[in-house]
């Protein structure tokens, strides 16, 4: 064979092979996308998540993509560390998680899409062999048995903000005070409580609001306090308000919706729509202890407005939210 | 004779209110801080004025979902979440009019979410009167420069 001719042959091959295997790969391609759907977002008005169920298996990773039919939402993993992934209308957004341990997540949007953008949840079910058993143990208010709805209003609070680092200057002068510095004992006391147990201190009554905001800043730390607020200001503030006075930009259309449930209800034992509580009131704030927030965090307001969000945080991370929210009745400045 | 010297006139206060550069009263600079909130699909207010060299500080509060707010020419942007109120800070040194528009998809409508910028006085709004008048100026003068013809037969 000449050279030209062997040239020409394997040309000629070569554009056969190509002829049969280009739609081959258009086609395993289409295939391979029938398996990993588009997931659409929209407002939960209009449906949320579609699909609400994705299935995945442990150690295998999951591929998925996205897009928006209205406006800018965000998808992510509850209790996962992960990048949120923007949702835009007219985009295509795509993530790989991988999955260590089976059970069923939660996956929410990130991003406010209005009203009942919190409602726009959805669930991942990753099947597998548990690696280890897990043992789950009930929140801290369900083990003190705590009535997460009962009224909590502190019988005294301070003239002002007291300061923690007066308070600490306290602590460490006098080394009999009648209070524990551990976290149990933080988390299972309202502020108030506290006052009271150093009631037979000696102390001023403002040396013993100082004493508590002094322990109150022990169990927690500047870089818990950042995280905190960096929850707080993505998922909270929009209801509660950036100040924490409870007037976030959606405050008034829970109010209205909460004059129309109690109309709707007439004196049914259900939770009617409130406004946002304020965590700016000391009354509220000081009566609280950490246990009884992160209940009502964990658990939400069944019917109040206030969205459950224990399948979406860590406890780490709801202890952190739960120190920020006492950051607005304690001074923390050195 | 008479009405071509008075249209040649009026004619030349015309071209001068077209293109004479108006005095620019010279305010010293200053910061000017706007809360504008938005919501599909419009900004409140939806107009802001500021002298040539002010400081602009703009805290854009979302009242929905996530909306963007971006200068023309000056070409900064910032996105607000509910929530989480964003600020832009810039120096409005290109005198002019200029659109604010949203620039995060918001909705069917999004496209026509804009609100405006104004850095100096509205020159064209100026100008514009000014021409108005004139017009309503030329016309009352032609009223009379045709009169005498008439009650002169
Ligand atoms: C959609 C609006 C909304 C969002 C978002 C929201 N809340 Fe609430 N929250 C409410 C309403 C309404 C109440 C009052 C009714 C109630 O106590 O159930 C409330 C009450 C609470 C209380 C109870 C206070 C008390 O004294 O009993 C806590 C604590 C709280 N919210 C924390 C949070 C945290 C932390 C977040 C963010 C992770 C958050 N909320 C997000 C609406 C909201
Ligand atoms: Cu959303
Ligand atoms: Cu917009």
């Amino acid at each position: 064979m000449k050279r030209p001719e062997l040239l020409t042959r394997l040309l000629i091959t070569a554009t056969l092979l190509g002829v049969v295997a280009l739609p081959l790969w258009a086609w395993v391609s289409v295939l391979s996308n029938v398996e990993e759907p588009l997931i659409h977002a929209s407002i939960a008005e209009s449906g949320g998540w579609s699909p609400d169920v994705i299935q995945a298996k442990v150690g295998e990773p999951l591929h998925l993509k996205f897009t928006s039919d209205d406006v800018m939402h965000g998808f992510a993993v509850g209790q996962m560390e992960m990048q949120p992934v923007d949702i835009e209308p007219g985009k295509v957004s795509e993530t790989t998680l991988t999955f260590t341990k089976p059970g069923i997540y939660t996956f929410f949007c990130t991003r406010w899409c209005g009203i009942n953008h919190w409602r726009m949840r959805g669930t991942l079910e990753v099947s597998g062999e548990p690696t280890a058993p897990e043992t789950v143990s009930p929140a801290l208010y369900v083990t003190l048995g705590l009535n997460l709805d009962a009224p909590h209003l502190a019988d005294a609070v301070p003239a002002e903000k007291p300061s923690a680092a007066r308070g600490m200057g306290l602590l460490h002068q006098i080394s009999n005070l009648p209070v524990d510095q551990s976290a149990d004992y933080y988390r299972s006391h309202s502020p108030s409580q506290v006052f009271q147990d150093l009631s037979t201190s000696g102390l001023t009554d403002s040396q013993r609001w100082e004493v508590v905001a002094a322990l109150w800043a022990q169990n927690t730390s500047p870089a818990a306090l950042a995280e905190g607020g960096e929850i707080y200001a993505q998922n909270c503030a929009a209801c509660h308000g950036e100040t924490g006075s409870g007037n976030g930009v959606f405050a008034d259309d829970l109010a209205a919706r909460g004059e129309a449930s109690m109309q709707a209800m007439s004196g049914s034992m259900d939770m009617s729509m409130q406004t946002p509580a304020s965590f700016s009131d000391p009354q509220r704030m000081l009566g609280a202890s950490p246990a009884l927030l992160q209940g009502k965090i964990l658990r939400g307001g069944m019917g109040t407005g206030m969205p459950m969000w224990g399948s979406i945080f860590t406890d780490e991370q709801i202890w952190n939210v739960i120190a920020y929210l006492y950051s607005f009745q304690f001074d923390y400045s050195k | 004779m008479r009405f071509n010297f008075l249209l040649f006139l009026l004619g030349l206060a015309g071209l001068v209110m077209m293109f004479a550069p108006l005095p620019v009263q010279s305010s010293p600079p200053v910061e000017r801080e706007f809360r504008i909130e938005a919501s599909q699909y419009a900004y409140s207010p939806g107009e802001i004025s500021v002298n040539p060299g002010d400081t602009v500080k703009i805290h854009l509060v979302s009242t929905d979902v996530v909306h963007g707010l971006y200068v023309d020419e000056y070409g900064v942007s910032i996105t607000a979440d509910p929530g989480q109120t964003a600020t832009l800070t810039f120096v409005a040194d290109k005198p002019g009019s200029f659109r604010l528009r949203c620039n995060v998809t918001c909705g069917a409508m999004h496209p026509f979410m804009i609100g405006k910028l104004y850095v100096g006085p509205n020159l064209w709004f100026y100008r514009s009167a000014g021409l108005a008048a004139l017009v309503i100026l030329s016309i009352v003068f032609w009223k009379r420069s045709n009169q005498p013809t008439i009650t002169a037969n």
